[in-house]
């Protein structure tokens, strides 16, 4: 374990959200096929940033960004990381960095279909959830917790918990990407698409609700699971006002001339807190695995 | 190897993924549309007429919104006062309306259907100038060539989303040779935009017979060649999800002229699903609507 590994693995995994961010911007701006060109845009590797090509070349040059401090990031743990499996999960980061950018192409090619588009904003996340997985594996506290919990037993698992309401959120995420992808700003968003979300909101919030609520209940006085629990439960309340919000802007949108930048902040806000409740789901879910002692029981017959 | 969980893990995040692929399908339509093979060709027989009329607005005309340029300095340097097309309404009459035939019976007992029509071999110029479309709104048979040209100091990408047709989108630096694309499929109506100035738009009628014109700012029209006879005649316009019609039925006399007048108004009926979920309430933000 390296401190420098661990933080430019930090950095990789904020350059992710970045990139998140990014590509949200390009969506709400309708800005997907601002060049019918790709890699190049407008046949240039500098074109003229003007209109919704400065979205569009934007997230190009922020995802060629993140592509190459992936590499580098493969490379330093080949390099300084003794675990083998860690060493894989750098192969697995670059390799999902590529396939992403290679579905970018794709859908600039493909005129965006929504399949590929909705898959590229997937493994978006998927990406953003091998990098900020490399970054807690890498840390100090991975390596050395410095806790060993017993689960209650008879009592509800919080590793199954966590592993359900992380499903929960990349359903979510999947659904809204789908969702987004499926009408351009002035087109009205399609109902059972929507009905289908607002359903899954329900259902993230009362799932992860639960397992923030037992993680503080149960662990409130370890502050290795409370924090990300207790910021998990705040970033889902901040998605939940944003998604609200999203909805009343992304609503009103059709009749607005151009993209709005209200519903733009808004819109892309809401994607990006998504992608940190995810995150921060995944730290809590790994460090529950780390420090959770699962004590096995063993039956005996008693004699006849 | 891979644990029994981990495997599990791996195949709902497989799944998951894979939901997203096949959450569409289905593609337009590519076939050529000019009236199918056993379809008579037309051809006239010296007593066509015309259907004329004007389109009116009935009240006060929605207001055209103010554009923000900003974000290209050519378009703000050559357009600086832009505004939305939706509604272009002058003195009660309105212009961009693309009016049609849309079925009938002709005076022998014929449908319009029953006939293939040669396409024009006049291409129609789509100009993009000021960063908006010139025309807005206009029509095109199947087949008939549409020359796109760009008159701006900047890049534009030409992008038409039919439903009927593929898509095609193409980027036209300034003083690139023109573009040439054709629709094969009769739809009504194309909408085109610029992804990279979104608020450009446009709208191409297509249609398998040439009975169709578009409305001038008088709000005025005239379809010729009509050969006498019955027909339903079309008044569309731009709105909603795919737009607004009145419909009339409208009667040719040989050699003569039908009249059409057609009024739009705030109680026009729109086309296609409704805005988004109707059950959630309807919230204004007065300051939403401002930049």
């Amino acid at each position: 374990m390296s401190r420098g590994v661990h933080r430019f693995a930090v950095l990789v995994a904020c350059a992710t959200f970045f990139l998140i961010i990014a590509g949200a911007n390009v969506t709400s701006h309708d800005a997907g096929l601002a060049t019918s060109d790709w890699p190049l845009s407008n046949g240039q590797f500098f074109p003229k940033m003007v209109g919704n090509l400065f979205w569009e070349h934007g997230h190009r040059l922020v995802a060629t960004s993140v592509g190459l401090l992936t590499i580098v990031l493969a490379i330093l743990l080949q390099l300084r990381e003794r675990r083998a499996w860690i060493r894989r999960l750098g192969w697995i980061a670059l390799a999902g960095v590529i396939a992403q950018g290679l579905l970018g192409g794709l859908t600039v090619k493909l005129n965006l279909p929504l399949a590929v588009s909705a898959a590229h904003a997937t493994l978006a996340q998927l990406f953003f959830l091998t990098t900020v997985s490399i970054a807690v594996f890498t840390s100090r506290s991975w390596v050395a917790p410095g806790l060993s919990i017993n689960d209650e037993p008879g009592a509800v698992s919080m590793r199954a918990l966590c592993v359900v309401a992380l499903a929960a959120i990349l359903a979510q995420l999947v659904l809204g990407a789908t969702l987004r992808h499926s009408a351009t700003w002035d087109q009205p968003l399609p109902t059972p698409l929507l009905l289908a979300h607002i359903g899954g909101a329900v259902v993230v919030t009362l799932i992860l609700g639960v397992t923030v609520m037992t993680s503080l209940l149960r662990y409130r006085e370890e502050k290795y699971l409370v924090r990300p629990a207790l910021l998990a439960g705040v970033l889902l309340a901040v998605q939940l006002f944003l998604g609200l919000a999203a909805y009343i802007t992304r609503a009103a949108s059709p009749n607005d001339p151009q993209p709005l930048n209200p519903m733009i902040f808004v819109t892309v806000s809401h994607v990006a807190c998504g992608a940190l409740v995810f995150a921060t789901t995944i730290v809590l879910t790994l460090r529950l695995f780390r420090v959770l002692r699962v004590e096995r029981q063993t039956y005996v017959l008693a004699p006849a | 190897m891979l644990s029994k969980r981990a495997r599990f893990c791996l195949g709902l995040i497989a799944v998951l993924s894979l939901l997203s692929l096949a959450s569409s399908c289905g593609g337009p339509k590519t076939e050529e549309d000019t009236g199918g093979p056993t379809a008579k060709t037309f051809k006239p027989k010296g007593n066509e007429g015309t259907i004329s009329g004007k389109v009116s607005y009935n009240g006060a005309a929605p207001e055209a919104k103010k554009i923000d340029t900003s974000a290209d300095a050519a378009c703000t340097a050559k357009s600086p006062n832009l505004t939305s097309e939706e509604w272009v309404v002058k003195d009660g009459k309105v212009a961009n309306s693309f009016v049609y035939i849309k079925d009938g019976t002709l005076a022998d007992g014929s449908k319009v259907g029953d006939w293939s029509f040669e396409s024009s071999k006049t291409p129609v110029t789509l100009d993009q100038n000021g960063c908006h479309y010139k025309p807005h709104v206009l029509g095109v048979m199947v087949k008939q060539e549409i020359t796109i040209t760009n008159s701006d100091a900047t890049t534009h990408n030409i992008h038409f989303t039919p439903k009927n047709n593929p898509d095609w989108n193409q980027q036209q630096a300034n003083g690139a040779a023109a573009l040439k694309h054709q629709l094969n499929v009769a739809e009504v109506l194309v909408p085109v935009k610029c992804n990279q100035h979104p608020w450009m738009k446009a709208y191409i009628g297509v249609l398998k017979h040439p009975f169709f014109a578009v409305s001038g700012d008088d709000g005025s029209f005239t379809i010729k060649g009509v050969p006498p006879g019955k027909y339903t005649v079309i008044a569309w316009h731009e709105g909603g999800v795919n737009g607004t019609e009145q419909k009339m039925e409208v009667t040719v006399p040989a050699s003569g002229a039908a009249t059409a007048d057609f009024t739009f108004g705030a109680s026009a009926e729109l086309l296609g699903q409704p805005s988004s979920l109707q059950m959630l309430p309807a919230i204004e933000f007065p300051m939403l609507s401002k930049k």
